[in-house]
């Protein structure tokens, strides 16, 4: 259990890295980069694997939690979102959907495809939930001083 | 009449100095981080001037004294003005505090100085004596300010913004970004009547500045591969510049150097992909041995890859080639590998993964989150398109297995 664990969050660390090379990321920012794909990983997979959920319902948390990290990154490093964004959210992409849709489809087995089809397309759509619902959240809540000031408003007021 | 900017031994002022600001260690305070001017006619010293930058393109005038004898002949003025001409590159105000004497104030309003604001007992409680001035005792510091305008060259300062953002919008910047990005440059520079438009492929701006003609531009960009190292320092200039570190100058030079940033090296690129379909393969499947075949086909994809770019090979064409290059790899390794079977799933997923378009599916979701929906969709059928080329790729050559093999693909 712990070396299947371990192997996990090594791999989808070490994938995301390589992900951002292929994005020309800058150096700096290669292991927020790995830490923002392996914890959305991680979700993903307790969702998919401890619970009865499905995929979709996974990637939608596992993409709400990798938009999370990258907002609070992207305001505390003072850079672009899209860095930690792309890069973290690659783990979830459905590539698996990609390939099985067309392999189906080759053996004439169209049922299986359509079903592999559409489970790429719902997986699709968890991660197109999972980020918007976290981009329409205000900018200044993942600042700081915003919860500071809250703090000091509640005491005085 | 000349006037020099002194950088060493700006102690030697001190006895004109002295004049405008009576305590010593308040003039510490300030001197070292100020500009000193000097303004001298015949070698003879005539006046002084010390300015600070503050945050915000602010700037402030801190001591200003003429020799007591060359007072009342337009020395002061003519300094004012040089130094608000010298900082309107890069600030927008100028400040200056002084004590509640008529003449002073008067002075700095026939040097088109308004009143700002007021700071209490400030001489009461920084100045160990007690300053008169016109027999008035001091007590509150008056601030007033000058906006300050720079010669506005308008078409100069739409061609540098419009640059920054064909520059973020190659290389993967979203809509939002560069249309804050132009508008932010444009306003730092003095030219407020901006209106944008944007589409994921293209670039239209208008900008105004008083009552002179408009200027418009259109630019046409390209949807092509992202370098998020370049987003990122593109996104730092425009900070920089509308913190008002950058002239105009400064920031068009910056920008050439930033657009000429290679990215990451082709080996690393390489290798990159491979490492990427290595632990994606090993992720989706759970397969070890997979996982490091896939490792070397991710590898040989993305130099099909960046050769087709090189040679500017159209999407369609690259993906689908990419697809076909991963699976025959895949079936070949499987039909020639003397062990047990392997699975083939494995490699063919985490070999597809560095063809999968990243930037595309996520800003394109981001757009249409953001109500933009032109852009959004031009992206999302951009990203949608991939994943078919690559799923016909990798068909193709599935069929053409199954059909050699006679029925089964036996997998």
């Amino acid at each position: 259990m712990i070396v299947f664990l371990l192997k996990n969050m090594l791999c989808s660390f070490a994938g995301t890295i390589a992900y951002a090379i292929l994005f020309s990321v800058p150096k700096k920012y290669y292991v927020s980069c790995g830490f923002t794909g392996m914890t959305g990983w991680l979700v993903y997979l307790f969702i998919t694997q401890a619970t009865i959920f499905s995929a979709a319902v996974g990637s939608f948390f596992g993409s709400l939690t990798v938009v999370l990290i990258s907002r609070m990154l992207a305001v505390r490093m003072k850079c672009p979102i899209t860095i930690f964004l792309v890069s973290g959210i690659f783990p979830l992409v459905p590539g698996a959907g990609v390939y099985y849709t067309a392999y189906y489809l080759v053996t004439n087995e169209m049922g299986l495809a359509a079903v592999k089809g559409l489970e790429a397309i719902k997986i699709a759509f968890g991660i197109v939930l999972g980020i918007a619902v976290v981009l329409s959240v205000p900018r200044g809540v993942f600042q700081l001083e915003y919860w500071r000031q809250r703090r000091y408003r509640r005491k005085y007021e | 009449m000349k006037i020099q900017q002194v950088t060493e031994d700006k102690k030697k002022y001190l006895d004109l100095l002295l004049l405008a600001d009576p305590q010593e260690d308040m003039i510490d305070k300030y001197l070292d981080e100020s500009t000193l001017f000097v303004l001298s006619e015949d070698e003879i010293v005539k006046t002084v001037c010390a300015v600070v930058m503050l945050k915000n393109g602010q700037c402030e005038i801190k001591n200003i004294a003429t020799m007591p004898e060359e007072q009342g002949k337009g020395y002061g003025k003519y300094m004012i003005d040089y130094v608000c001409e010298h900082f309107s590159e890069r600030c927008q105000m100028m400040y200056v505090g002084t004590g509640n004497s008529r003449k002073t104030i008067e002075f700095y309003e026939k040097c088109r100085f308004v009143n700002s604001h007021i700071v209490e007992n400030f001489f009461t409680d920084n100045y160990k004596e007690p300053i008169y001035e016109d027999g008035i005792l001091l007590t509150d510091m008056i601030y007033l300010r000058r906006p300050l305008y720079a010669q506005i060259d308008v078409k100069r300062v739409v061609n540098l913004a419009l640059e920054a953002g064909r520059i973020l919008l190659k290389n993967g910047g979203e809509i939002f970004r560069v249309d804050e990005t132009m508008t932010r440059i444009c306003n730092r520079f003095h030219v407020d009547k901006v209106d944008t438009f944007m589409l994921s492929h293209g670039i239209f701006i208008s900008a105004q500045h008083g009552d002179e003609e408009v200027y418009t531009k259109v630019k046409h960009v390209p949807l092509s591969g992202s370098n998020l190292e370049i987003v990122a320092e593109v996104n730092d200039l425009s900070r920089e510049i509308s913190s008002g570190k950058v002239t105009l100058e400064e920031a068009e030079k910056k920008l050439k150097e930033i657009e000429r940033m290679p990215g990451a090296g082709y080996w690393q690129k390489i290798l990159g992909a491979g490492l990427g379909s290595g632990c994606f393969g090993y992720l989706l499947c759970g397969a070890g041995r997979e996982s490091i075949l896939a490792f070397f086909i991710g590898c040989l994809l993305y130099m099909w890859v960046l050769a087709a770019n090189k040679h500017k090979v159209s999407k369609i064409v690259t993906n689908m080639v990419g697809g076909v290059i991963i699976s025959s790899l895949a079936i070949l390794a499987n039909y020639i590998s003397v062990m047990e079977p392997l699975q083939i799933d494995g490699i063919i997923i985490g070999g597809i993964m560095p063809l999968i378009p990243g930037v595309a599916f996520v800003s394109a979701i981001r757009e249409i989150a953001d109500s933009d929906f032109l852009s959004g969709t031009v992206r999302m059928i951009d990203a949608l398109l991939v994943f078919v080329y690559i799923a016909i790729g990798v068909g193709i050559s599935l069929s053409v297995y199954r059909t050699l093999s006679g029925g089964g693909l036996g997998l």
